[in-house]
């Protein structure tokens, strides 16, 4: 159980305490980010065990690199920029397995596993959410996830995906017509 | 929320006028969330500290390697500052020659070192 003082503490403390070896201050941190990664990873890889396995990676790298981060960035920022590249990375170590072992198709790189909700409603909802994120291009499919699932401005999408923002705008634009295409078939 | 209303939503939320904040905030509330399974935070920090004081011990042995890196260079060079200071002042030039200890010798005096006689 985590101590009610830890949630009180600031960001700043927390990872001064981390730093010094406080596993429940680690924790908190853990526990305040948890979903904003879940939201990264699992619109971008799917909503499976694996993706789980990355979102772990992505708070073991953050612990890893604790003493480098500067504080220059909003610590948010700075893990979303480790799970993004983790997951990018996942994509890429898939394409190549996929290209290498398997006559599939890309799409089958995303993984999609309807987990229980509580309405039918709701499943539907997840469920042709997942489907169309599924369908685009991983390099659009990042853009997306940033905008409408994490609602990060254009500037904040480009900052964490180090692009620059006419790039971001482009591909914003070339997402929302293959997603409006994508949404019509479905 | 009804199938098109969802459709209709997100391709609004991706809309360069639209407010990212307010349109994920209803995507989510149509139903549509990200969640890892109960128990992560335990689980990743059973990673962490699963081989326990082990990786600690790891990361703090690393970073102490780094401070010790930057001690022994600091040293290192201002050991190289002293020395070239040194031959400057006993030689009196910064040549080759002086670097070995050549800079004031002749063979003459070299042979007789060698030779001992």
């Amino acid at each position: 159980m985590i101590k009610e003082s830890y949630k009180q503490k600031s960001e700043n403390e927390l990872l001064k305490a981390s730093l010094d070896g406080d596993k429940q201050a680690f924790g908190e941190i853990v526990t305040r980010y948890q979903n904003m990664v879940a939201r990264t990873v699992k619109s971008m890889l799917g909503d499976s065990v694996f993706s789980e396995d990355i979102g772990q990676d992505v708070f073991i790298k953050l612990f890893y690199s604790l003493s480098e981060f500067r504080g220059e960035a909003k610590l948010s920022t700075y893990i979303q920029k480790i799970a993004v590249n983790l997951t990018l990375n996942e994509i890429k170590r898939r394409k190549r397995f996929f290209s290498t072992f398997s006559q599939k198709g890309n799409n089958e790189m995303y993984e999609f596993e309807v987990a229980d909700y509580e309405t039918e409603e709701k499943k539907e909802a997840s469920e042709l959410v997942g489907k169309a994120l599924g369908s685009l291009d991983p390099k659009f499919r990042i853009i997306v996830a940033m905008r409408m699932l994490q609602g990060y401005s254009t500037k904040e999408t480009a900052e964490i995906l180090d692009l620059p923002l006419g790039t971001v705008l482009s591909r914003l634009s070339r997402a929302q017509e293959q997603m409006k295409n994508i949404l019509r078939k479905l | 929320m009804k199938n098109s209303d969802l459709k209709e939503l997100l391709i609004r939320s991706l809309d360069k006028e639209s407010d990212p904040e307010k349109a994920s905030g209803k995507i989510e509330e149509a139903g549509v969330s990200y969640r890892f399974k109960e128990g992560f935070r335990d689980r990743v920090l059973d990673r962490i500290y699963s081989a326990g004081d082990t990786v600690v011990r790891e990361i703090e042995f690393v970073r102490s390697l780094n401070s010790v890196f930057y001690r022994i260079a600091l040293t290192g060079v201002a050991a190289i500052v002293l020395l070239l200071i040194s031959i400057f002042i006993v030689q009196g030039s910064l040549s080759f020659d002086s670097f070995l200890g050549l800079g004031n010798g002749n063979d003459e005096s070299i042979l007789c070192l060698l030779t001992g006689n």
